[in-house]
């Protein structure tokens, strides 16, 4: 009986003993042993890791909303933020292999075709920047970052919409450029 | 010492008349016997603030394991063979349309001379050799992303993610990207 009572016992003291580092004695310097105990306590247990630890990135701050106790907050449906921008985001892809395809198959483009590629890769850029910034900023963690970066895409869209404008107006277009520098 | 041992000698004590209530049987059966061990709870808990529960949690929550490096990932899947070069393509590109779009509207500011014309006048005075490579590599990865793209919005419908046909599909769209990459810098 003692054989089946021994691990419970081997746990709880354990436990006990890593609690009562980990709590620390008086709340002033609650935060310094909560941080030593946990550093011990992740080298003790790196032990039992198989593969090696190799952080692209050390992890970033951890944002906890609400209490300790509170599951993570589920974000609220949006189809303008969902659906509808994954759609809209393919139908804009889906739309650019004709007009990318068409200078080859007819020679040239139109300006009126050649102004809608431009605008149809504009957006596309947008998107796909917007997707990257999504992807590798997260906003639960860095949301000034976040914030900043969407902005200055937003701002760097702008330029470049004004830019490719006044090429298509004062210049031959973007087709006909691309042909005259490769036939160079 | 296990629960249901300690029920039954409580019962056995309590079919003799006893001085305690029925609440206090299974205590009494245990000290009753000499040789019983009593089972000790050396856990003690300590009350923190809740702000200190906070960056207890946060500084747990560094020392969690991450996600295993990239290369444990098998390569022929899709995130390598498809999904990442779409990205590192499509970004190149989009990148350079945008460092062009922004320095054209710059160029008359700094004196710059990126109209169509000086752009190709100095892209054919270079040797065949280099105006050959650059096309190659400017028409692969334009090749790839436009075919790949095909790819992924089928992928986009839930269709074409068994094993073979991404491995398949995979090798042919790195095939066919070559190809008509080499046949925009030769034939074009």
């Amino acid at each position: 009986m003692a054989s089946i009572i021994r691990p419970a016992l081997l746990r709880q003291t354990a436990l006990a003993a890593s609690t009562r580092r980990a709590a620390g004695v008086s709340t002033n310097l609650a935060q310094q042993s909560v941080r030593s105990a946990i550093l011990k306590d992740s080298t003790r247990c790196a032990a039992f890791h198989t593969s090696s630890r190799r952080s692209l990135l050390p992890p970033g701050p951890q944002v906890i909303k609400g209490g300790v106790n509170d599951p993570a907050p589920v974000p609220e449906p949006s189809p303008t933020h969902g659906s509808y921008h994954w759609v809209f985001d393919r139908a804009i892809a889906a739309g650019l292999v004709p007009l990318t395809v068409a200078p080859f198959a007819a020679g040239g483009l139109n300006p009126t075709f050649d102004a809608l590629l431009c605008s149809f890769l504009l957006i596309h850029s947008h998107t796909g920047f917007q997707n990257i910034i999504v992807d590798y900023i997260p906003n639960g963690r860095y949301p000034k970052s976040r914030k900043g970066a969407m902005w200055l895409l937003n701002l760097a869209t702008v330029t470049v919409g004004i830019g490719l404008y006044e090429f298509e107006t004062n210049d031959v277009g973007l087709t006909e450029a691309i042909k005259r520098v490769w036939k160079a | 010492m296990n629960v249901s041992r300690v029920g039954v000698r409580a019962l056995q004590q309590g079919a003799k008349p006893n001085v305690f209530f029925s609440q206090n049987l299974p205590r009494a059966a245990m000290a009753a016997k000499a040789t019983t061990t009593m089972q000790t709870r050396p856990a003690s808990t300590n009350k923190i603030s809740e702000t200190d529960g906070h960056s207890l949690l946060a500084a747990q929550r560094r020392q969690r394991p991450i996600s295993p490096h990239l290369q444990v990932y098998d390569p022929t899947q899709t995130w390598f063979g498809g999904s990442i070069w779409n990205r590192i393509t499509g970004g190149a590109f989009s990148g350079g349309l945008y460092v062009f779009g922004a320095a054209y509207l710059a160029a008359p500011l700094f004196g710059w001379h990126i109209e169509s014309a000086s752009m190709a006048a100095a892209f054919g005075s270079l040797p065949l050799a280099v105006k050959g490579s650059l096309k190659f590599l400017m028409a692969w990865p334009f090749a790839f992303h436009g075919i790949n793209s095909m790819r992924h919005l089928t992928w986009d419908t839930a269709k074409g993610f068994s094993k073979k046909s991404v491995m398949s599909g995979g090798y042919a769209i790195l095939g066919a990207s070559v190809v008509s990459a080499l046949g925009m810098v030769l034939f074009l």
